[in-house]
């Protein structure tokens, strides 16, 4: 223990830990200095979450040392964590909507006047106080609800901050995020590292990890792979670390060769979940061969377009032509059989059925198409099992056979299932929602690929998806969609603030062809 | 390697929860003075006709467990089949006996028809009746979204009420002051396997003391279409996908409704056609019995402890079956109440519900399943918080 220098805020020594049937963290070291931005990426899988669960104590290790300030502790459970000043910003947020932001903070801390009354007044003195000395500016007394991501995340940052925690961890903080938004992340970061906080930043995104941290570490399969110093590597380096061989990160796809129009939608309407409209009249048109990106921050309507064009769900105004066909009002089992492939942005909860094999994954949706059925009624399971294991070997899906449940699968492999079925019909309409997101970055490029090469193949190809990136570098075409409706219509060169600042309705729109 | 272990892992639940009830009720017994050996000797002995002291022919309590786990074969399914489609159907006893009131309306109204069609007629008579009695209840889930639990239990009453109407006072009642209907006609009933003769001895018993009739073989089919059904057929691949997961269902394209009716049409099939198997096969006609029958709730613990499976829902069914015949036995040799036999049948449903194994082997180091790793979930949980799962407000059918 003389060994550890001071200046180490964490030292994680030999964390070993293993669930049955996988190693998850393999003799993994990890030091992280006070004071600085130290990235953790990896593959999903290769056990970053079950390293930051032993952090916070969610999970023991079998064996290994956690050493903060370089005394030797026992974590045994989030109790512990923040006691000793560690704290977790989840990717998913874990606040109170109708609360307001005080009290999301306060939660479980309440100041009190007397017996047990919210003490609001200290509550917004110490709020103040918080937010004033980390220079985040935030209003304790907005509702939660009403607020934008980028402060429910940043209300997520101050509840961690007032339980005294110095050591930040944040995981995938900005999946959620506009670009402008992270930036503004990146800038409340830099100055609480200012302050002495140190913090460890989750991600698989290069690009913010090569901006942000100081330093990074990869893991691969449960073990250590690297350490880096941020200003001496590159996206390659990283990328190739991670995923054990060289990965192509950019879409490698020769210009469209736009044919007919396959998809005209006309001043489409409908409502979300709650009964608001999410769409308020959407028109673009969609050729063969071309990959159409749909660029937007989430909940602008993205998602209830993919569902109408999908089938499921309904339009309360406008047309969808497929072709010269009127689609409108299809089910979902209707516009699969007119060719229209989903592949929706909910996999586990949608695109899939986690208990059902791949194999009876492989036909959801078709399970009544004569291949799969005689007469609809019995299932085909011979004909089943071949288009199964075609799927298996043709995309590249790795699980142990195709009887094994998808829920067992890794995401990117789930994902896969998906892309294959959806794709191993030859669909004239491809819709692709999120198609690569919590996908590993070898799986990642494989479904690019394989995007392009529907589009090549003379599919036509709607796609949306949170990751400008990925936007920008699969579309030939790229819609900007803000409060449900589409405002502009660039070519894919266009600079990314240009397109932050279209999906957040600013900029002024191009030719809304 | 694995498939062992996976069955092996499958069969640890329900044999636990066995395991445990019979300790708990051996502790019972011992507790209220009684000496659980000679209690469960005299269940074996009537269940299964072994080691009898008493001089029971093991031949007719064989026989008496037969009678007894028919119909809970096909009630079983009726409760597995909506677990499948995500749904608790607690209402297999009203459908029992929406058949068996069918079976016997026709048996009566038209007891002058010969055999060949008189016996389809009660069979299919007792299975639409269950049909509808649980088609309202899934018509209902799929239209205004009122919960199957609460319907079904709804509709038991309604059934049990019906029930003495049409017997006591009703137009089935045999004559004023009776509480039981008229019998069924000659063509109506089921063959016992053996020929109602009391000249012909067999295992040193009359002929016509042997109960058992071939509505065991349609219960042992009921299971095979059930099995077919659900891993065979479309309609089975999109129940299962309904009761994973509705949103998927309706991605695939599946009316999430209409299945949800559907399944629930079958279920009531299925548990009616147990009630006319017990009109035509057993009892020719309705009487104050059928008041107290729980064939129905007894359904829903063969369900679970079979896994909803149709192998599983047999072997549960004949476990019952000879709870059920050994009863009496183990009442008139060793002392103890027969109501034993219904502790025993809770304290398994409690230990599957409870899920038990879950939390010893949470307690033993050895065994304690890693945080973090996936849980693995016992079937029978599985069933029961799929049928919670669809019932949260979020999932209603749409």
């Amino acid at each position: 223990m003389s060994t550890t220098v001071a200046s180490n805020a964490l030292e994680m020594r030999g964390i070993t830990k293993a669930f049955p049937g996988v190693v998850a963290n393999n003799q993994v070291d990890f030091t992280v200095r006070a004071g600085e931005i130290h990235a953790l990426v990896g593959e999903n899988g290769a056990g970053k979450t079950t390293l930051m669960n032993v952090l916070y104590g969610l999970v023991h290790q079998d064996s290994g040392e956690i050493l903060i300030d370089g005394k030797s502790v026992r974590i045994s459970g989030p109790r512990d964590a923040i006691a000793r000043g560690i704290g977790m910003v989840h990717q998913h947020f874990m606040l109170i909507p109708v609360f307001t932001v005080g009290e999301n903070v306060m939660l479980g801390r309440e100041p009190v006047t007397g017996p047990g009354f919210y003490d609001r007044a200290q509550a917004r003195k110490e709020i103040a106080a918080l937010t004033r000395k980390y220079g985040l500016s935030l209003d304790a007394d907005a509702r939660m609800g009403d607020l934008p991501v980028g402060l429910q995340q940043r209300a997520e940052i101050v509840k961690v901050l007032y339980r005294g925690a110095n050591i930040l961890i944040l995981d995938e903080p900005t999946g959620v995020l506009t670009p402008q938004e992270s930036k503004e992340l990146f800038g409340v970061l830099r100055d609480l590292v200012k302050t002495g906080k140190t913090i460890i930043f989750i991600s698989h995104k290069l690009r913010e990890v090569l901006e942000i941290s100081d330093r990074i570490t990869v893991m691969r399969r449960g073990k250590v792979v690297g350490h880096l110093t941020t200003r001496d590597t590159n996206q390659e380096e990283i990328a190739t670390m991670m995923v054990g061989r060289e990965v192509l990160l950019r879409v490698d796809k020769k210009p469209a060769k736009a044919g007919a129009v396959a998809f005209k939608v006309e001043d489409l309407t409908a409502n979300s979940d709650r009964g608001v409209p999410a769409l308020k009249g959407v028109s673009f048109e969609l050729r063969q061969g071309e990959i159409l990106g749909i660029a937007g921050v989430e909940g602008n309507g993205q998602s209830e377009l993919m569902e109408v064009l999908a089938g499921t769900r309904r339009a309360t105004g406008g047309r969808v032509l497929l072709g010269d066909k009127d689609v409108t009002g299809f089910d979902a089992r209707t516009e699969r059989d007119a060719g229209i492939a989903f592949i929706p942005e909910d996999r586990r909860g949608t695109g899939l059925v986690l208990s059902f094999s791949v194999a009876e994954n492989s036909i959801l949706g078709r399970e009544k198409a004569p291949t799969f059925s005689w007469h609809e009624l019995v299932l085909r399971l011979i004909a089943i099992r071949e288009w199964a294991r075609k799927l298996v070997k043709e995309f590249d899906i790795r699980t142990p056979s195709i009887d094994t449940a998808v829920r067992n699968l890794s995401g990117g492999n789930q994902q896969k299932v998906i892309v294959a079925r959806e794709m191993g019909s030859q669909p004239r309409v491809l819709l692709a929602a999120q198609p690569t997101r919590g996908v590993d970055i070898g799986a990642i490029e494989f479904i690019h690929q394989r995007i392009v090469a529907e589009r090549d193949h003379g599919a036509a190809v709607l796609l949306v998806s949170a990751e400008l990136d990925e936007i920008r570098s699969l579309s030939d075409r790229i819609a900007v969609i803000y409060e449900g409706r589409i405002v502009s219509i660039e070519p894919p060169e266009t600079p990314e603030e240009r397109l932050g600042l279209l999906m957040t309705g600013g900029g002024s729109a191009t030719l809304p062809a | 390697m694995t498939i062992v272990r996976r069955v092996v892992g499958g069969l640890a639940m329900p044999l636990g929860s066995v395991v445990f009830a019979f300790v708990v009720g051996g502790l019972i017994v011992a507790a209220t003075g009684g000496n659980p050996f000679s209690a469960y000797a005299g269940l074996v002995c009537g269940g299964f006709g072994i080691g009898c002291t008493q001089g029971e022919n093991p031949a007719l309590q064989i026989s008496n467990t037969i009678v007894f786990l028919t119909p809970l074969i096909t009630t079983g399914v009726a409760v597995a089949l909506p677990f499948r489609a995500g749904l608790f159907n607690i209402g297999a006893e009203g459908q029992l006996l929406a058949g068996s009131m069918a079976c016997t309306a026709i048996g009566i109204k038209f007891s002058s028809l010969p055999t060949p069609i008189l016996l389809p007629m009660v069979l299919l008579g007792g299975m639409v009746a269950g049909a509808l009695w649980a088609g309202v209840a899934g018509v209902l889930k799929a239209t205004v979204g009122a919960h199957e639990v609460v319907t079904t239990i709804m509709m038991n009453y309604i059934a049990q009420w019906l029930l003495r109407y049409l017997i006591i006072g009703g137009p089935l009642q045999l004559a004023a002051g009776t509480s039981k209907s008229l019998p069924i006609g000659p063509g109506a009933r089921l063959a016992t396997l053996l020929p109602s003769d009391n000249s012909l001895i067999v295992f040193g018993l009359p002929a016509s003391v042997y109960r058992v009739h071939s509505g065991l073989f349609i219960a042992i089919v009921a299971a095979a279409v059930f099995a077919f059904l659900l891993w065979r057929t479309t309609l089975g691949y999109e129940i299962r996908a309904v009761g994973q997961s509705q949103r998927a269902a309706r991605y695939a394209g599946v009316s999430v409704r209409r299945t949800i009716i559907v399944t629930m049409l079958i279920a009531g099939a299925f548990s009616g056609l147990a009630g006319a198997i017990q009109i035509a096969g057993v009892d020719h006609n309705l009487t104050d019995k059928y008041f107290s029958d729980t064939t129905g709730f007894d359904a829903i613990a063969v369900a679970l402890l079979g896994l909803g499976s149709a192998v599983g829902i047999v072997l549960a069914s004949l476990l019952f079956g000879a709870l059920h015949a050994g009863g009496s036995v183990m009442q008139s040799d060793a002392g103890i109440s027969s109501n034993l036999v219904l502790v025993l049948q809770a304290l398994i449903l409690f230990s599957i519900a409870a899920n038990f194994l879950g939390a010893i082997r949470q307690l033993i180091p050895g065994l304690r399943r890693q945080a973090g790793a996936p849980p693995p979930e016992t079937p029978a949980a599985a069933l029961m918080t799929e049928a919670a799962a669809a019932s949260e407000p979020g999932s209603q059918a749409t």
